[in-house]
């Protein structure tokens, strides 16, 4: 390859192995001597447990383990906030189980049938204890001792003068905003191979983790083992999208049981109905937002109480804190505001753990913020382009610094907008619009959504709730071998985004070598120093800006060692595709693995003053982070009759900075607009009244398929951030839209008001039953048609 | 119980257990781990293999009842000198794949497909493999690459 390979769409080097089912998955690893294991789960939401007998497993031959068994180990995710109440989270429940789906003991066996058998013997009786699923319901039973009213965490950010100000608007807008509880689900569920070694006392522990540096650290602290003779590793994962981000009790249990059977592996690999009922969910939310604008459409004031249900436990590291506060941090997104205040609240209910899940409360806050938009702009007789583009940040106006105090660095969300009205033909859909108005086809509609994505935060805007560490750095070693072919090992981890790739091109680009020539080793802790992992789409900013440093580092080193070797200044000369060259004298070369062959092999060769070894470790921390500027428009047509909604165009046009990868970072906001509409139509775990999971199957918790799934147009305004490779993040962007812009259209398209998600052809038509009821007309029949 | 299979052109005699799923029994008696399991009731067709030339999610099939069958999974697609079949070329061409957890069902799929419509439109291939659930993409690149791959047939 001639020329950089960085900002063009080589080939990925994870496809050839993933195309041909080469791929290396945790649930492929086949380990001698290997065990399966199996949870017996909890049937009820919240129950004393009275006895477990695991008598009869054990007399048929099984190894069952309890809690007790395991010595009582328990994560707890800490948070310096001053109203944090800290809660713990058993590897296995003991005494009290706190959600359907909770683990109560592991079964392991030969084969993962066998181990089923045996989970079916364990006979475990339950007092059942009054539940609670809904986290705004008053008065209900405590779900952890320590918070009395379940309120795990709540915050004030406050402003300005809130009430002062709203007095005095020319508009108020009041709503309460209610959204549906839905989850990443990758396609791959969670898995583990947990193997001890006892002559030296090594944990090997495979996992399909976003974090195994963070997943080593804690692992290590909790089974009381040398951090250094912990290794983890997270081979191929398929998908994360932040479930996989969090340390579960199912993985503190298979590496206790792995330290009690010396010598063997233990494996577990979830099934869905495991992953649906107690892998972490997201995105349960309620809104009580009042909003005062002046005549001309300025927003003026906020005031919001967010209620977030965290479900049973504070999930480590991130803690009950994750939705609430990226909900009360990020809620007036790209909008300019001075008066400010939202009480934020993380409440703990029966239900399975809330996590991470991409987009972090934003999808849900997005939703508010544009539906204050579209409700002010409906009373005041504005478009809702125009009271977005009263209201956006602006070029000019960066840095600004928003009422939460975070630092937005990006401000073309008007140009995206633009972009994104132009790409789906604004103009001539809203002429249809009108047009269908005068008849009886089916209604169409418009939605809009601005958002900014905090990506790649550094220690200053670190993520997570003042957790007992900083997320802002990652480390990379670039090393040539004596081949002159180079190794990266990088802090990174991938989970489709094709970090492999990016970091390849990185490094490339940086020492100046062929693309071909890079292998990268990531999701191993043995092998890399130092990385936080996937999460807040950080790694293209703080993986490749650390990748980037020490690579340029390397380089230095083969530049110094080449100058010494053809008796140059190293300032003369310059590396292209693995050729050290003089500058202005093209003939005069050495070549990298020349270069690299004395740094190891013939010491007698090496200048003075230059050690043996061509290798560079680096970290690299932004400090603070960089936003991504967005839109999207879609256009939705409704049919009145059943409430199915189908999306005609969809645009999403972001400032993701300099793309290394176009076609890497159109995947990422394509696959995330998806998730996104998934969750705004189709996707609800839905709790019955006793804490029973209803949608606990793919036959019921609806995924959205090619079938629903429009094409998708998708643009760039591609401003450079300030950090060494220009880059923002892009990982999360598109799921802030879809759940704003869908329910906007869908009420643009009917003039109704929705107040809840996702828009199921119930919710539409329910919706359009009571606008058409408000307005004095016959509610609409089956097979009939409305009359306006 | 004793059956007998084809398997990507190779024979394997293999003693299963009734209750043993075909996707089990070719990960772990057969290797075939590319094959992969997704949800094991039938919805994501992640498993998806084609049993004497036909589409099954091998989560639902028990191996006894591939018995005497012909088995063709992911790891049968390139040829043995190491040649992708142009299904696989076209998904790496258009990034038809990012974390590659459902590729493989997406794969075998597809290849039943172009089998039965030789020339798909992109609204048939987007109907046609509406029963393969892919969590990464938004489905664009997967949708483009069996576009490619058919018209290069």
């Amino acid at each position: 390859m001639n020329g950089s390979p960085l900002g063009t769409s080589v080939p990925r080097k994870e496809d050839r192995r993933l195309v041909t089912g080469r791929g290396r998955f945790v649930g492929d690893l086949q380990l001698p001597r290997m065990r399966h294991v199996a949870f017996v789960r909890s049937p009820v939401a919240h129950a004393r447990i009275v006895s477990l007998d695991a008598g009869p497993a054990r007399e048929a031959g099984y190894r069952v383990f309890t809690q007790a068994d395991l010595g009582g180990i328990v994560l707890r995710a800490q948070s310096a906030l001053p109203s944090y109440v800290e809660t713990g989270q058993p590897a296995l429940a003991e005494g009290k189980v706190r959600f359907a789906g909770e683990p109560v003991a592991a079964v392991v066996a030969a084969d993962r049938y066998r181990a089923e058998d045996g989970a079916e013997l364990v006979d475990v009786d339950y007092a059942t204890l009054p539940p609670v699923t809904v986290a705004w319901d008053a008065g209900a039973a405590a779900v952890h001792d320590e918070a009395p009213d379940n309120v795990l965490l709540e915050r004030t950010f406050d402003a300005g003068d809130v009430d002062g100000v709203l007095a005095g608007a020319h508009l108020t807008v009041e709503r309460e905003l209610v959204t549906n509880r839905h989850a990443g689900n990758p396609m791959e569920c969670r898995a583990g191979v947990a193997l001890f070694d006892p002559a030296d006392r090594r944990l090997t522990f495979w996992s399909g983790t976003q974090v195994p540096h963070l997943v080593r650290n804690m692992i290590a602290e909790l089974l009381g083992l040398s951090e250094g003779n912990v290794r983890v590793v997270a081979p191929d994962v398929g998908g994360g999208f932040g479930v996989k981000a969090v340390l579960y009790p199912e993985d503190v249990a298979l590496c206790a049981i792995a330290l009690q059977l010396p010598g063997t592996p233990v494996k577990w690999v979830e099934d869905r109905v495991e992953h649906l009922a107690a892998a972490t969910h997201a995105r349960d939310h309620r809104y009580l937002l009042t909003a005062g604008f002046a005549a001309d459409g300025t927003l003026l004031a906020l005031r919001a109480d967010v209620t977030c249900n965290v479900g049973a436990y504070s999930v480590y590291p991130w803690t009950a804190g994750i939705e609430p506060l990226m909900a009360g941090g990020l809620l007036t997104g790209p909008y300019k505001l001075e008066h400010y205040r939202a009480t934020v609240r993380g409440v703990a209910t029966n239900t399975a753990p809330s996590g991470p899940y991409r987009g972090v409360a934003r999808p849900a806050s997005v939703f508010a913020m544009e539906t204050l938009l579209d409700d002010a702009a409906a009373r005041l007789g504005m478009t809702g382009v125009d009271i977005r583009r009263r209201n956006v940040i602006r070029p000019e106006d960066i840095p600004y610094r928003m009422p939460s105090r975070l630092v937005d660095d990006s401000g073309h969300y008007d140009e995206c907008l633009t972009k994104a009205l132009d790409a789906v033909g604004y103009d001539e859909l809203r002429a249809e619009q009108q047009r269908r108005r005068g008849t009886g086809e089916s209604p169409i509609g418009i939605g809009f959504a601005c958002y900014n994505e905090l990506t790649g935060l550094g220690r200053a805007a670190s993520a997570g709730p003042r957790m007992p560490f900083r997320t802002g750095h990652d480390a990379c070693t670039v090393r040539v071998n004596p081949d002159g072919r180079v190794t990266v090992f990088s802090g990174v981890t991938s989970q489709g985004q094709g970090l492999e790739t990016t970091v390849a091109q990185i490094v490339a680009d940086a020492l100046g070598v062929r693309y071909d020539d890079v292998d990268v080793r990531i999701g191993d802790t043995d092998a890399s120093l130092w990385g936080f992992g996937a999460f807040s789409s950080r790694q293209a900013v703080i993986g490749g800006g650390a990748a980037h440093r020490s690579a340029l580092a390397a380089r230095s080193k083969v530049l110094r060692l080449a100058a010494g070797l053809l008796e140059v200044d190293p300032a003369d000369l310059q590396i292209e595709d693995g050729v050290v060259a003089v500058v202005g004298s093209p003939d005069t070369t050495i070549g990298l693995p020349e270069v690299a062959r004395v740094a190891y092999l013939e010491s007698n060769r090496l200048p003075d003053g230059i050690e043996p070894g061509l290798e560079a470790t680096e970290f690299y921390d932004p400090v603070r982070g960089a936003f991504a500027a967005g839109a999207q428009v879609a256009a939705v047509e409704v049919d009145r009759t059943t409430g199915a909604v189908r999306i005609l165009r969809y645009a999403c046009v972001e400032d993701a900075g300099r793309a290394m990868h176009p076609q890497i970072v159109d995947g990422q906001i394509a696959g995330s607009i998806a998730q996104g509409i998934g969750g705004a139509l189709y996707e609800h775990l839905v709790y019955d009244a006793d804490g029973n999971l209803s949608t606990g199957t793919l036959l019921d918790y609806l995924m959205p398929t090619s079938a629903e799934i429009p094409e998708l147009t998708i643009g760039h305004v591609a401003r450079p951030a300030a950090n060494p490779l220009g880059v923002r993040g892009v990982g999360e962007g598109g799921t802030l839209g879809p759940n704003a812009v869908l329910a906007g259209a869908v009420s643009d398209a009917l003039g109704v008001r929705i107040d809840e998600l996702p828009l199921s052809p119930s919710v539409v038509w329910t919706a359009a039953r009571r606008a058409a009821e408000d307005a004095g007309k016959t509610p609409v029949e089956p097979g009939g048609r409305h009359s306006d | 119980m004793e059956i007998t299979m084809v398997v990507d052109g190779e024979r394997v005699e293999l003693t299963v257990e009734p209750r043993h799923t075909l996707a089990d029994v070719l990960r772990e008696q057969c290797g075939r781990t590319g094959t992969h399991v997704g949800c094991e009731h039938g919805v994501c067709g992640a498993c998806t293999v084609l049993v004497d030339d036909e589409p099954v999610r091998s989560c639902l099939m028990f191996a006894v009842q591939a018995d005497g069958s012909t088995v063709r999974t992911v790891e049968g697609l390139e040829s043995d000198d190491g040649t992708l079949h142009p299904l696989q070329e076209a998904f790496v061409a258009h990034h038809g794949l990012q974390c590659g957890f459902c590729t493989p069902g997406m794969l075998m799929t597809a290849l039943h497909l172009l089998d039965t419509h030789p020339e798909p439109d992109r609204e048939t291939i987007r109907r046609e493999m509406s029963g393969n659930i892919c969590r990464c993409t938004g489905y664009m690149g997967i949708v483009d690459a069996v576009e490619e791959a058919a018209r290069l047939r």
